[in-house]
């Protein structure tokens, strides 16, 4: 199985394995939203051996991690967040899920300056617990009542990334300067111009990219 | 002469603007409407009104009225610009951009006007336009790196690749002081002409620009991942090797990456001991990779072989690693591999049931290690390349008895019926594997799945609902349809397909069908997005695959799909035509003639009421929901397969295909079928051609050059001369000189061993001698006999003699079901 970036292309089959895996979905352009925001937050794991079945045979996704960085941090400080996580059950317990996380929190810091990563898991989901606690180091926040749209709540995750910081500075210490610093961009305006005679089409997938912004915190997975 | 408004007629309508732009639209109309009331002919606010309108819902209106506005005022840019944005509202963006350019010339300063042509333009593809607006976008702001950035992309992508990277160039040198290191708009823009720079394929050039512009670049996997490219392109094979080494560091469960590594190093594709020496070096230092252990057994050989596969099969079941099997099963390629591997978990388990008694030392689990033995070998006589269902079935029992509670045995245990051809009891059993963990979507999705496969489409959806949203207006379905569910609503439309209920096969090909649609269009809003969030090598990612968007499996099999249920529509009317011992007899004819006028009648109802709907105001739209969720009128599909017309239907599926999968045979089979029954000969012949480059020997491919060649004889009065010259020349797949029954009987003898091109060469004796059908069927029974026959070729022979009425039928069902006694196919 490789472990490698997400790109536009694996989305078709991102977005089955996630159907078939969990029960919060999203169309097709939030996974765009994601892939072109952040383009080096995803990873996917790839089932490189199958014989190809026609010269237009995709690569078979049979994990994913889905992540973006938070638009408007309510705290002010700039961290990751991780939209979906999951793995074909064929494929579970190589070690896939663990890679595809510790992928994109490296990305995170590198990349958008993250001091920490943070994540919804239901209460009741004992592997992914595992996964998050005992095997990457995230620690419960709070639990969130009613979080899921069946009524289930969620424990709300957190993982501070200041040891990848310090990783990233042991391994870059011949180079002058450090390698990341605070992310001192502005935050942009991420809604779709809404000039006058910009329109959207569709209820749900056809969303502009601005609804997308406000949509992602009630589907997290 | 246009109408000039008062002043406060004036600030009415930049009223009606705002309200449009706060999607109050009721208000909008309303403050339109006073000022019509004085000036009835007031272009601009006609053209509002119709814009408010078109969002309410009220398509047909609203394009009346834009008409009306343009009447009044032909020289106003805002009724041109309005006219633009109904036709592209209605996806016609041809027209859209015809309306906005005369908008444009009306007024060239619009920013507005400007960049809506531009977006429309890139969506298009229309690449020449879009450097023009692209250009002047730029004259217009050229301050701003977006708009720098933006020619460079047009460039980019109409293909000019120097250019591209020379306007990045300009952009930087108007900058005084360098961004600083964090600037993330900058950091991509390098990256971005970096990337430019290397698809000119100057490497030296990108190497050099990567590591002094690129040095820190905030991408860094992006930057790591290019040099050891680069290196390696400029046979820097020293530093290559590190450069990937850096990349293993960060990531060791990438094949490109090592595979990297070996080629830098110099290390021989043959010289194993060398490129073991590689992996063991990271399995060492990675105690949890997996791709360092589990790599090298792609290339090892005999007792290397053995030694590191038994060392691999043991760590992973005393872990009780459930995906073993997965992991492993495309060794099977070699016979050798397929069969060492099975021995060496037999050997595991003869090995660690004398170890239980002593010691219960796997994870404190005796049981784990030799229920995921008996697990692999399930899998191991499950597969296809190994298959032997009965040993399958009796070592996935040994390891249910082990753990009769564990979901993935009881998944695999299903999936052996399926193999046996049973779909009832592969669903059953799904269906309780199900029950042992209802809390997991993963093994709700296959017993949804089984279900479907055993034509259960009621209680599948019903499956499906106990993990889609509750709040969804229209249940699960509505739900599948809005998440894109693109398996389900594929295995359902074939489900239906089986059951012959045609009307709900098509209308979920046609789903899919709409769902690329969606997703086409989906990129639209990226065109701007992308580049004020500065992240352009991934939109251009994104451009490349949307261009291809339509060559993805998940459409093929649904257009071909859909292909063919209207291929059986189109032959229906034929079966009971002149050849009599073919068709149907009268009763059932008359049936079916019945059957086809009540649909007919049907789906004019329908229609009917659906217009009656349109014209009532449509309540349920609310004020501010700029997208009333239309109402279907065709839930059922009685309109789809009522259809009189099934081939022009069917080349909305077809005309993606042929475009971007011209190299799926299965895709010009269907665009054969689809040509001949419209008697396009010349595309027929095409098809075929196309086939026939990609596998001569193919059974279709035999029996369509035949039929194309009697279809050719016999329609040749009718076909223009010089049309019937050019078929004549290029149809090369028979000898003109050789008889159609010898030419058949010459593939019937090739392919003696072959049950498909058996099958193949048998029903087209029958189609060429009629007479011979008697010898025929019974020759198709005796496909049976062959030793390589499949239960899937079985399954099509039999459907064969089913569909001819054939007296063999029953002789044909008994002798299957001695050779598949647990199939329920030929019940
Ligand atoms: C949760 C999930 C993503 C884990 O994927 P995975 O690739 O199998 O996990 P990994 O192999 O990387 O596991 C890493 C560690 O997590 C823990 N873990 C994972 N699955 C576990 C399970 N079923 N039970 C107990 N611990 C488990 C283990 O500690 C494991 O390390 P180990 O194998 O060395 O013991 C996968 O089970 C899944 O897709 N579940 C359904 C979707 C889901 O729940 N997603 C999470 C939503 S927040």
């Amino acid at each position: 199985m490789d472990i490698r970036l997400l790109r536009p292309s694996d989305i078709p089959h991102v977005q089955h394995a996630n159907i078939t895996n969990l029960p919060e979905n999203y169309f097709m352009k939030y996974y765009l939203y994601h892939a072109l925001s952040w383009p080096q937050l995803s990873y996917v794991a790839v089932d490189v051996s199958r014989p190809k079945k026609t010269p237009y045979d995709y690569p078979r996704i049979v994990g994913y991690v889905l992540a973006k960085m938070e638009e408007e941090p309510a705290d002010g400080v700039q961290h990751g967040h991780i939209t979906s996580l999951s793995v074909m059950r064929t494929h579970r317990r190589l070690g896939i899920a663990e890679k595809l996380m510790r992928q994109s929190q490296r990305a995170m810091v590198e990349t958008y300056g993250a001091q920490y990563v943070s994540l919804h898991v239901r209460v009741s989901n004992n592997a992914a617990l595992r996964l998050y606690r005992d095997t990457l180091g995230f620690k419960n926040e709070k639990i969130e009542a009613k979080y899921y749209a069946d009524g289930e709540d969620a424990h709300s995750m957190k993982l501070d990334l200041g040891f990848i910081r310090e990783q990233i500075l042991d391994e870059e210490d011949e180079d002058e300067g450090g390698p990341v610093g605070e992310m001192g961009k502005k935050n942009e305006d991420p809604e779709v111009e809404a000039g006058p005679k910009k329109r959207k089409v569709r209820v749900g997938r056809g969303l502009g990219i601005g609804d997308l912004v406000e949509k992602n915190e009630s589907q997290k997975a | 002469m246009p109408v000039v408004l008062s002043g406060k007629e004036q600030s009415l309508f930049r009223t009606v603007v705002r309200n449009y732009e706060d999607k109050q639209y009721k208000k909008g109309i309303k403050a339109a409407e006073q000022i019509l009331k004085k000036n009835p002919k007031h272009g601009d606010t006609l053209a509002m009104k119709a814009l408010c309108m078109n969002s309410q819902g009220k398509t047909e209106e609203a394009f009346a009225l834009a008409k009306v506005a343009l009447t009044c005022d032909m020289k106003s840019h805002v009724c041109w610009h309005v006219y633009g944005l109904l036709w592209r509202a209605v996806k016609n963006f041809e027209e859209a951009i015809k309306a906005y350019k005369f908008a444009l010339r009306l007024e060239p300063e619009s920013v507005q006007i400007q960049r809506d042509l531009a977006l429309l333009q890139v969506q298009m593809r229309d690449y020449q336009g879009y450097l023009v607006s692209r250009r002047a976008m730029l004259a217009a702001r050229s301050t701003i790196r977006q708009s720098w950035t933006a020619l460079a992309v047009a460039q980019h992508l109409s293909g000019d690749l120097a250019q591209a990277e020379g306007v990045l160039t300009s952009y930087e040198e108007t900058l005084k002081n360098p961004p600083s290191k964090t600037d993330f708009e900058n950091s991509e823009a390098v990256m971005y002409k970096n990337s430019l720079i290397a698809e000119q394929g100057d490497y030296q050039r990108a190497l050099e620009h990567l590591e002094s512009a690129g040095k820190h670049n905030l991408d860094r996997l992006a930057v790591f991942e290019l040099r050891a490219t680069y290196l390696t392109k400029l046979d820097r094979t020293e530093e290559a090797t590190k450069a990937y080494r850096a990349l293993i560091d960060r990531n060791s469960e990438y094949k490109t990456y090592y595979d990297g590594l070996i080629k830098a190093m110099g290390v021989a594709p043959t010289d194993h001991k060398a490129m073991i020496a590689v992996y063991d070096e990271y399995a060492e230092k990675y105690p949890r990779c997996d791709a360092a252990r589990r790599l090298p057994l792609d290339f090892l050989e005999g007792d290397d072989f053995k030694a590191a596969a038994d060392k691999y099969i043991n760590r992973m079941l005393d872990k009780g690693v459930p995906s073993t099997f997965a992991n492993l099963k495309h060794l099977y390629s070699s016979d050798f591999k397929k069969e060492v591997l099975p021995s060496l978990v037999q050997q595991y388990i003869d090995s660690g049931k004398s170890e239980k008694s002593e010691e219960p030392k796997r994870n404190g689990d005796t049981s784990k290690g030799a229920s995921a033995a008996f697990y692999f070998l399930a899998q191991h006589y499950n597969y296809y390349l190994s298959r032997d269902l009965d040993k399958a079935m009796d070592f996935i029992d040994k390891a249910i008895e082990l753990e009769p509670k564990s979901v993935d045995f009881h998944m695999t245990k299903a999936r052996i019926w399926k193999h046996y051809g049973n779909t009832q009891k592969a669903s059953e059993i799904m269906e309780l594997a199900r029950t042992l963990d209802t809390r997991d979507r993963h093994i709700n999705t296959k017993a949804a799945k089984y279900q479907l496969r055993n034509n259960e489409s009621e209680a599948a959806l019903k499956t499906m609902g106990m993990f889609t949203r509750a709040e969804t207006v229209g249940g699960p379905l509505a739900d599948l349809h809005d998440m894109q569910c693109v398996w389900f609503l594929t295995e359902d439309g074939q489900s239906y397909a089986r059951q012959g209920k045609t009307g709900l096969a098509l209308k979920r090909f046609t789903s899919i069908f709409n769902i690329f649609d969606v997703w086409q269009e989906d990129q639209f809003d990226f065109h701007s997005f992308s580049l004020r969030k500065g992240q352009i090598r991934a939109y251009v990612d994104m451009i490349r695959w949307e261009d291809q968007l339509r060559e993805h499996p998940f459409y093929s099999r649904a257009a071909l799909s859909a292909i063919e249920v209207y291929i059986k529509i189109a032959d229906k009317p034929l079966l009971n035509g002149s050849n009599g011992t073919a068709g149907l007899s009268e009763e059932d004819a008359a049936e079916q003639r019945k059957a086809a006028k009540k649909a007919r009648k049907e789906a004019q109802k329908a229609e009917r009421e659906a217009l009656a709907k349109k014209n009532e105001p449509n309540k349920s739209t609310r004020e501010g929901d700029n997208d009333p969720k239309k109402k279907d009128d065709d839930p059922e599909g009685i309109k789809l397969a009522a259809t009189t017309e099934p081939m022009n239907d069917a080349m909305k599926f077809l005309t993606p295909l042929l475009q971007f999968s011209p190299k799926n045979i299965d895709v010009q089979l269907a665009g054969f079928e689809v040509f001949i029954r419209r008697k396009k000969y010349v595309l027929a012949l095409k098809c075929l051609l196309a086939a026939a480059a990609l596998d001569r020997e193919h059974s279709k491919v035999h029996s369509q050059s035949i039929r194309f060649k009697l279809a050719l004889d016999k329609e040749l009065d009718t076909i223009n001369p010089k049309t019937a010259e050019v078929i004549k020349s290029e149809f090369n797949l028979i000898p003109a000189s050789v008889p159609l029954a010898k030419f058949n009987d010459e593939y019937l003898s090739k392919h003696k061993d072959c049950a498909r091109r058996t099958l193949s060469g048998l029903t087209t004796r029958r189609l060429l001698s009629p007479d011979a059908s008697p010898s025929v069927e019974k020759d198709i029974v005796d496909i049976l006999k062959f030793p390589t026959v499949t239960s899937e070729e079985a399954t099509e022979a039999y459907e064969v003699l089913k569909s001819w009425k054939s007296s063999e039928v029953d002789t044909f069902k008994s002798s299957a079901t001695q050779t598949w006694p647990k199939a329920t196919i030929f019940a």
